[in-house]
């Protein structure tokens, strides 16, 4: 991960899915995995492509690039592992990424009105209009209605 | 049955080895926990057996068997995970459930040392099919809940149906006779 500017202002990590860049908060990033293996198997849910084991617990992997730039792509083999955060509860979710992951701080303006509710707002990075993501708010379902998390794995 | 561990439960150090099967349907590996399951079959065995239902509301279930005078409703396991329909060539009965699942093959029995929740982030049907996820020669593998194959709510409508199809093929049978 190269780091660009942290000069106390609020960080982000930037990171590439398919042509776009997109941040992330840092408070809500784990770590950048190494490429591991996804483990498939049948399930209905939107969005989830699969599972990783990661430091002792199986982590979802969301097909984020399916709903920033309409496509799943295949060229994403490491893992960003951030906290999804919702209502009063969190869990750990991992978007597919290419590697290059940047440190990156600014002030973040606010969405453009009809933004989805997955975009938290805009950041400027070199004059480059970036996405800040929010997790949390990706379409995955209604996650609340879920009791169990994920945990501790034996890797 | 194992439940799922709690969220925030604290690794075990001694676990418990729980025995499961290993199977196969449309090229994909499950679990299910040894205990739940009476008997393994070929498919073939129940072939005079079974007696087709008229089920268009719910596709995985085609048949029914009666097998010591309980009735058995046969699930198609391709048709439950929602995968390319394949070929079986062996039935699960379980135990206690009146449920017969149609998979490819059994792969082995293996130990697993526990079963972990599924992530949050999976909110559909499989959250009914999986008492969770184990962890298995350096794979995930789904581990099957028997009692995920048919709600209660099927299970009623299926009985009905079942016990038409059967008086019609013993009717059939004694005509026939």
């Amino acid at each position: 991960m190269n780091t660009i500017d942290n000069t106390g202002r609020p960080s982000f990590v930037v990171l590439q899915v398919g042509p776009r860049r997109f941040a992330l908060p840092s408070e809500t990033v784990v770590e950048l995995a190494p490429p591991v293996r996804l483990h498939r198997f049948p399930h209905t849910s939107r969005l989830i492509s699969g599972v990783i084991v990661r430091r002792g617990r199986i982590v979802p992997v969301y097909d984020a690039a399916s709903v920033l730039i309409g496509r799943s792509s295949s060229a994403q083999r490491f893992f960003l592992i951030a906290r999804r955060r919702w209502d009063s509860s969190s869990d750990l979710g991992a978007i597919a990424v290419n590697g290059k992951c940047e440190l990156a701080s600014g002030e973040m303006l606010a969405p453009d009105p009809d933004q989805p509710a997955w975009l938290a707002g805009r950041l400027l990075i070199n004059d480059e209009p970036v996405d800040v993501l929010d997790f949390g708010a990706l379409p995955c379902g209604d996650a609340t209605a879920v009791e169990s998390r994920s945990k501790e794995f034996p890797s | 049955m194992t439940q799922a561990r709690e969220p925030n439960s604290k690794p075990r150090r001694a676990r418990h080895a729980e025995r499961v099967i290993l199977f196969f349907v449309s090229g994909q590996l499950f679990a299910i926990s040894a205990e739940p399951v009476q008997e393994l079959r070929r498919t073939d065995c129940l072939a005079g057996a079974a007696v087709e239902i008229e089920n268009p509301e719910l596709p995985k279930v085609r048949h029914v068997v009666e097998r010591g005078g309980q009735v058995y409703c046969v699930v198609n396991a391709c048709l439950h995970f929602g995968l390319p329909v394949a070929r079986p060539g062996l039935v699960l009965i379980l135990r206690q459930m009146r449920v017969a699942v149609l998979v490819e093959r059994i792969e082995r029995m293996a130990e697993i040392s526990a079963v972990y929740a599924l992530p949050a982030a999976f909110i559909g049907d499989e959250r009914h099919w999986y008492r969770g996820l184990s962890y298995l020669d350096d794979g995930v593998i789904p581990v099957v809940d028997p009692g995920g194959f048919l709600r209660p709510a099927e299970f009623q409508r299926l009985e009905s149906v079942a016990k038409r199809a059967l008086a019609q093929a013993e009717l059939d049978g004694a005509v026939q006779g």
